[in-house]
């Protein structure tokens, strides 16, 4: 429960401190830290705009979608205390939901019948394939070195007792940074503030939502950084008591907030061709964790 | 009636239905063989439900003529396919009856067809109760021979002639390898009982049996590089054929291979560990091909392909166990080979009948001509959009229960101290996840290409949805998936019984996890369920008072857009097509406009994709053989006179061979 009212309140600021940490980059003042918020909720007050080619999944997309990253939530856990949805294996089922979610966001673009939207729908099906095996082998070697497979077992059961497992929880913060990137089509692989059309990913997939489907979409992306800046923030929390966790946990998020804002004042995207080979390399990186949790098992030989 | 004369009952009908279809009026006689095919089903039913309840048949039918003893057993593992075969072999029979309407002037085609489809469901059944070897060819023959006629039933098609003869060819060299095996027990043992494969298993090398076996039966499941007969014969076939050749002929060969792979004494590490790089390879190598076919049928054959993959690493992951004597894993890799084979036999006959309308109602298996069709058939997009989900491992449907086993069998997997196998299981893990990744972009591209936006070509004639008998096998399927998906657990329950009859003793302990897990994973699709639905009511309330307009798509400003402009499924997985462009091999046939060129005249761009181990490596072999063959073409001349020389000198060489003693 403590961990879905959490990420909750991480939601409602995040995207306000990446963009306030932008505006600062770039020298301005920026809007306030709840802008983004109110954004959203002008969006959900306003009419609905439909394409005529669009059919009944059109409809029903934005709202799965939403769903579909709320349940995803419901599995991370706070620390000690567990996510309000946790069992072995929980970690399959939560990428299997966000895959669930991201079939009907395709889907919904393509129903279109925009060649705009249809470009963004299937870059972001690649690209979140190739990012799948990056999130698997991380969870696969952590589950291996706790002996637990549910996010709260791992959590849970994680020290970081040696040099080598403080090396696997930097590696693992920057895959999942660049995994929530990926997700949510940020620098380096998308830009989202150019120029509609030019974006290439998650944007030009939206394009022709409008009103309250647009404004679950957008909060979705809110909802899925602070829930991947939660995991983060779990490999930190330890066993600590419920005060400290909570600073923990709030200091981690806007971190990851400044980071994202900083990588998107301070990096250029790639082209699209390059993006392919980067996100598979985040597997590599994944790798070296899963060899670094052999190492510290002694299975080397 | 006790069993065993149900069982032998069903030969009567079978034969009997055979030759009575023939003499119906052609009105009835789809619906004649679906209900032979319903009354084959009960009779075999109810033995299978006993078996899984515990109660085996097992009786030896002593000194049949030629073959001897045979011994025809239905345990545990044979009901669990004799169920699978039954349900899918109605849906198909059903669907069959509506499909088949468009071609009703073919009276004589027709009365074939429905005689074979009997015959088909039959000796599917038969192969999973015959336990002699001989008897079992026989049955497994008959299983190959009247799926070819069914497969052909265009037969005026060049290349529905070509994939029947690709696949006569192919299965029978499986046939020849499974002979060679029954052979080689029968010389070592002195008996074609199964039995004797068990003992053999328990005297000899177990390796190279195996193999022998792996191959003959690998063939019909569609490992790589035996696959090459899948998305040939799919495409050909009609519609609900494809179904249940893809949802169970398929499965046999996994029969075959389960039903050794239980009998193994020993190798297990070994045969395992090979079983499970092969099957990943065959699920990678699988989905990818499906992502960028555009024929939709040969997309859902190469689908199947990536199916057998995933059923083959729990088969694998089973084998695995037994060798590091890691009980848990065994029981977890075997449950879900087991569960995969039922998810698969039920998602991809839904996945061929919603195409199998689509195609009646278009006459194109090309998706890229499609489009728009959700509007003109809302129904069939519904199923298709379910099998989607479905194949794609996604909650709250089927596929995922099975994936989900497959996922906690590699973690659990790599718990062992060994550090190759905790590797090759990270790379399945990994694998899997890819295979999950390829396999959401194949069916996000082929659903919405297919049934989403606007038509890209204009059709001969307004599509319309499907009649009724064609959508209830459907509605059926649906059902069944979403039973599984939601109460996983009583059919974990089930594959657990099934598990300690056939001769595997589960680990009690696994079970209690896997099933909680189980309970749980039913639970949260329901939860998600029951929370989409207040978000899509508030949406709905939202917008009741808001403005709300319906106009053409947003074009960013260009004002002239027509429908050939919508994305198409080639761009839709061209990037991935490129990305792995040394698996795939594009070929194109474009001529680029040279500089000279002033005035361009029209052309075209062709491209279509190749498959690997086709070209590569098959026809690299079959092409010189083929040479070597032609130079014997003298033989056969087509002169009378010759094939009576012939006659002559075979008569002659066995007068001069018994005159000297020599034969």
């Amino acid at each position: 429960m403590i961990s879905l009212a959490m990420i909750l309140f991480a939601s409602l600021i995040f995207t306000g401190v990446v963009v306030r940490t932008k505006s600062l980059a770039s020298g301005r003042k920026g809007p306030g830290i709840l802008q983004p918020l109110k954004d959203v909720l002008r969006l959900l007050r306003k009419g609905t705009v439909f394409s005529e080619t669009t059919s009944f999944i059109f409809q029903i997309a934005s709202s799965i979608y939403f769903v579909s990253v709320l349940m995803a939530i419901l599995v991370v856990p706070f620390g000690q205390s567990k996510g309000l949805i946790s069992f072995d294996g929980d970690f399959v089922f939560f990428a299997y939901v966000l895959a669930l979610g991201k079939f009907f966001s395709i889907i919904s673009a393509m129903d279109t019948g925009s060649s705009f939207e249809g470009m963004g729908a299937s870059r972001e099906a690649l690209y979140s394939m190739l990012a799948e095996p990056a999130f698997f082998v991380l969870m696969g070697s952590f589950a291996m070195l706790t002996g637990h497979t549910s996010f709260h077992g791992i959590f849970t059961a994680l020290h970081f007792s040696s040099h080598v497992s403080y090396a696997l929880g930097v590696l693992a913060t920057f895959v999942l940074i660049m995994v929530a990137m990926i997700e949510n089509s940020r620098m380096p692989i998308d830009d989202p503030k150019t120029h509609l059309e030019l974006t290439m990913i998650h944007e030009v997939m939206i394009l022709d939502n409008s009103g309250f489907g647009l404004g679950l979409f957008t909060y979705a992306v809110n909802l899925k950084f602070a829930m991947y800046g939660a995991i983060i923030a779990n490999f930190f929390i330890g066993d600590v008591p419920w005060y400290y966790a909570v600073l923990v946990f709030t200091a981690v998020q806007v971190l990851f907030a400044v980071i994202v804002g900083l990588l998107e004042s301070f990096t250029a995207r790639f082209r699209m061709a390059h993006n392919a080979t980067f996100i598979f390399t985040l597997t590599s990186a994944s790798l070296l964790i899963f060899f670094g949790v052999l190492l510290l098992m002694g299975k080397f030989i | 009636m006790d069993n065993v004369q149900l069982v032998i009952a069903t030969l009567f009908f079978t034969i009997g239905g055979m030759f009575f279809i023939p003499l119906l009026p052609s009105g009835v006689r789809a619906t004649a063989s679906f209900i032979f095919i319903l009354i084959n089903a009960v009779l075999t039913s109810i033995p299978a439900l006993d078996a899984l309840r515990g109660q085996s048949l097992n009786v030896v039918f002593q000194g049949t003529p030629f073959l001897g003893n045979v011994p025809v057993r239905m345990d545990a593992l044979s009901a669990w396919f004799v169920l699978i075969v039954n349900f899918t072999c109605i849906n198909g029979a059903l669907y069959g009856i509506g499909y088949m309407k468009a071609y009703r002037e073919q009276k004589a085609n027709l009365a074939l067809h429905w005689s074979m489809f009997l015959l088909f469901q039959s000796s599917m059944l038969w192969v999973c109760m015959l336990q002699h070897g001989l008897a079992f060819l026989v049955a497994w023959e008959l299983m190959s021979l009247s799926s070819l006629l069914l497969v052909m039933f265009e037969h005026q098609k060049k290349e529905t002639i070509k994939a029947g003869i690709n696949y006569m060819v192919q299965m029978h060299i499986g046939v020849a390898l499974l002979s060679t095996a029954f052979i080689w027990v029968y010389f070592v043992e002195g008996s074609f009982d199964f039995e004797a494969v068990s003992s053999f298993f328990k005297e000899n090398k177990n390796v190279w049996l195996f193999l022998l076996f792996f191959g003959g039966f690998g063939i019909k499941a569609g490992f790589i590089p035996l696959h090459s007969w899948l998305p040939h014969a799919h495409p050909a076939a009609p519609s609900h054929v494809s179904g249940v050749m893809s949802g169970v002929i398929v499965k046999m060969g996994i029969y075959g291979i389960l039903r050794v792979a239980l009998m193994l004494e020993s190798n297990w590490l070994l045969i395992g560990a090979s079983l499970l790089v092969l099957s990943v390879a065959t699920g990678l190598f699988g989905i990818l091909n499906a992502a960028i076919r555009r024929d939709f049928k040969k997309m859902l054959a190469y689908c199947t392909v990536e199916n057998i993959g995933i059923i083959g690493a729990g088969i694998g992951l089973f084998l695995i166990g037994k060798g590091t004597n890691n009980p848990t894993l065994s029981t977890i890799g075997l449950t879900a080979a087991l569960l995969h084979t039922l998810n698969h036999s039920l998602y991809k006959s839904l996945l061929f009948f919603s195409v199998g309308s689509v195609y009646q109602q278009t006459h194109t298996r090309y998706m890229d001509q499609l489009g728009g069709l959700i509007r003109k058939m809302p129904q069939t997009a519904f199923f298709f959009l379910m099998g989607a989900l479905a194949i794609g491992g996604l909650p709250p449907l089927n596929g995922f229960v099975s994936e989900f086993l497959l996922y906690s069998g590699f973690v659990e997997g790599m718990k062992t101290s060994n550090f190759y196998i905790s590797t090759l299981m990270m790379l399945s893990l990994a694998g899997l996840a890819v295979i999950g990744g390829i396999s959401l972009l194949a069916f996000t591209k082929s659903f919405s290409v297919i049934f989403l936006g606007n038509p890209r070509q204009p059709l001969a004639h307004k599509p319309t949805e499907a009649p009724f008998v064609m959508r209830l096998p459907q509605y059926l399927i649906v059902a069944a998936m979403l039973a599984i998906g939601m109460f996983p657990q009583y059919f974990l329950n089930w594959v657990a019984n099934l598990e300690v009859l056939a001769g595997h003793t589960p680990d009690k302990a696994a079970f209690v996890h896997l099933n909680s897990a189980m309970v749980n994973i039913g639970l949260y699709s329901l939860v998600f369920l029951v929370l989409l639905l207040p978000v899509f009511f508030i949406r709905n309330v939202s917008m009741v008072n808001r403005p709300s307009a319906i106009i053409t798509t947003w074009g960013c400003g260009y004002v002239a857009p027509n429908n050939r402009m919508q994305y198409t499924g080639k761009s839709f997985s061209k990037t991935l097509g490129k990305l792995l462009g040394f698996l795939v091999g594009e070929k194109k046939n474009y001529k680029e406009i040279a500089p000279e060129e002033i005035f361009p005249k029209e052309r075209a761009y062709v491209s279509h994709y190749t498959d690997f181990f086709e070209n590569s490596l098959i026809e690299k072999l079959t092409k010189p053989l083929l040479k070597g063959m032609n130079r014997f073409e003298f033989i056969q001349n087509g002169r009378i006179q010759y094939y009576v020389l012939y006659g002559v000198v075979f008569m002659l060489l066995v007068f001069l061979g018994t005159l000297f003693k020599l034969i």
